[in-house]
């Protein structure tokens, strides 16, 4: 009785999620003609190759960044006075729910040959000419670092709010000093946090398509791009199938190891 | 020591300096779209040469824009009330019920969420090319049922099973049909749940972009998708109003998340 009460949700994600998944990975092997044709093509050529690395590259160095920045925050946030903590909270949520698109479009602003960022370093004299800061490799790496700061903050809050304050205590009472307390007892401890947390920024990142498609260059494509390109405007079904399994093997996998090394997956975001 | 705030020594005031940075990288974009949203420059200066409210009557005066707006709003609601009562309906199955691969059925509901939003957005455009749902509502309304179900299976699953059963069974015994003691008395004390369900379902379809620039069709269009369309000509200063629209929503259904919440605790 009480699972036919799913019904309704199962019959939903298995007619419009799992079964149109299926089909489209199974396009890859069977159009143009069956086989493993799509997958040669896309292993086989540098063009392709070039965009699985810089796709690897951009969440990678996303991943470090938001990792260096979220870290201090985190810290922050866990020991501050609860009424300054709940200011940057705010500030978190608000930015984490303002739609995707005007926050990226408020880099395509800022970032823009005439925008605010280069006027002002052109106003102060550090700079004589406009820096290149969109539609490269900076622009993308810019604007995901700010989509993915509350993915790594937030549970890097919850792994250093749960740290004994007693242990380090005891660490100073052994005579450490602060920055052997910090590398021999904090970061170890809060370790599980960021490798989980660098971990999610880093399959988010795989995936992502509007901030690298707006923000990135034709030279510096991701392969979420790629797949839309493929099946928007080449209309080739079974090489978006074959990217899209890519990028769904590889999310899967990373997923896996966290569910592995941690428990549990935290499951958020886009 | 490092987890004391006043013991920090100078380490505080770094801390303090790169909390602070960080606020304001996250907070600075979103205000200075507001404000160069009323600035009366064409070409996005900052700080503006004038203040207009131009954008907002082109925005007003463009039904496209108006259009997308309510296209938005209306495939939101449908989605919110479809996604609570599907949501509210499955969670009681997976909370209360005893039957094999229950908890791996409870993982399967929240797949779509890792999963990235743009092979889904691809897999159902092939879908619905073949059985003719693109440019629908009713296409829309599915694609974003997909990805705000999970949120809505887990906020109700969590509030229900914060719930001590024996007070259901106890209207019962007091003769209380089950489905009565479930709207009267489950129910109101789980408000939270399918509440917060609400709040996550609407404001994930509203702000759905991926799937919508694969759903949508020249005539029928969301608000994130019309944006999408304008940004890849120009970055005229109507996005910038019609993204502060989007902001006001968003802040607002999140006062309302604060209040509420604080009125359900006492």
């Amino acid at each position: 009785m009480n699972f036919a009460l799913t019904l309704p949700a199962l019959l939903l994600l298995v007619v419009f999620f799992i079964l149109p998944v299926l089909s489209l990975l199974l396009r890859s092997v069977l159009e143009p003609e069956p086989g493993l044709g799509n997958y040669a093509a896309l292993l086989g050529s540098t063009t392709y190759l070039k965009i699985f690395l810089n796709t690897f590259v951009v969440s990678a160095l996303v991943t470090v960044v938001t990792l260096a920045i979220g870290f201090p925050v985190a810290w922050a946030l866990a020991i501050m006075p609860s009424r300054l903590s709940s200011v940057v909270f705010s500030i978190l949520l608000l930015s984490m729910w303002t739609n995707l698109l005007t926050r990226t479009y408020a880099w395509m602003v800022l970032l823009q040959r005439t925008g605010v960022i280069n006027k002002t370093l052109m106003g102060l004299g550090l700079i004589s000419e406009p820096l290149p800061l969109v539609n490269n490799l900076t622009g993308v790496t810019i604007g995901m670092t700010y989509i993915m700061l509350p993915f790594i903050i937030l549970p890097l809050y919850g792994v250093i709010r749960k740290i004994d304050p007693a242990i380090l205590q005891a660490a100073a009472l052994c005579g450490a000093t602060r920055w052997q307390a910090l590398t021999r007892i904090l970061i170890p401890l809060a370790a599980p946090g960021m490798v989980s947390g660098a971990l999610m920024v880093f399959v988010m990142s795989l995936g992502y398509f509007v901030t690298p498609s707006l923000l990135g260059g034709t030279a510096n494509m991701m392969l979420a791009e790629l797949i839309a390109q493929f099946v928007q405007s080449l209309v080739n079904w079974g090489m978006g199938g074959a990217a899209a399994l890519v990028l769904l093997v590889v999310t899967l996998t990373l997923y896996a190891v966290q569910l592995r090394l941690f428990g549990t997956a935290r499951m958020e975001g886009r | 020591m490092l987890l004391n705030f006043d013991r920090l020594g100078g380490w505080k005031w770094a801390l303090i300096a790169i909390t602070g940075l960080t606020s304001a990288f996250l907070i600075l974009p979103i205000i200075f779209i507001a404000a160069l949203s009323f600035g009366s420059s064409q070409w996005l200066i900052f700080p503006p040469p004038g203040w207009t409210l131009k954008w907002y009557a082109m925005f007003f005066a463009d039904p496209r824009w108006l259009e997308a707006a309510g296209t938005s709003f209306y495939i939101a609601a449908i989605v919110t009330v479809l996604s609570v009562l599907i949501g509210m309906v499955a969670s009681f199955g997976l909370v209360r019920g005893r039957f094999i691969g229950k908890e791996g059925l409870r993982a399967l509901f929240l797949t779509p969420m890792i999963l990235p939003v743009v092979v889904l957005a691809v897999a159902l455009y092939a879908f619905f090319l073949r059985v003719g749902l693109n440019g629908t509502v009713t296409g829309f309304v599915i694609a974003h049922l997909v990805v705000a179900l999970p949120f809505s299976i887990l906020s109700i699953t969590n509030a229900l099973e914060g719930f001590d059963r024996s007070i259901e069974d106890a209207a019962v015994l007091c003769g209380a049909s089950p489905l009565e003691a479930k709207i009267r008395v489950t129910l109101p004390s789980i408000r939270h749940g399918p509440f917060s369900a609400a709040v996550f379902s609407f404001l994930t379809s509203w702000d759905e972009v991926v799937l919508a620039i694969f759903m949508a069709s020249p005539t029928l269009q969301t608000l994130p998708v019309k944006i999408w369309a304008t940004l890849r000509q120009d970055l005229t200063p109507v996005i910038a109003a019609a993204s502060t629209l989007l902001i006001v929503v968003t802040i607002a259904l999140m006062l309302l998340v604060a209040l509420l919440r604080k009125g359900l605790k006492s």
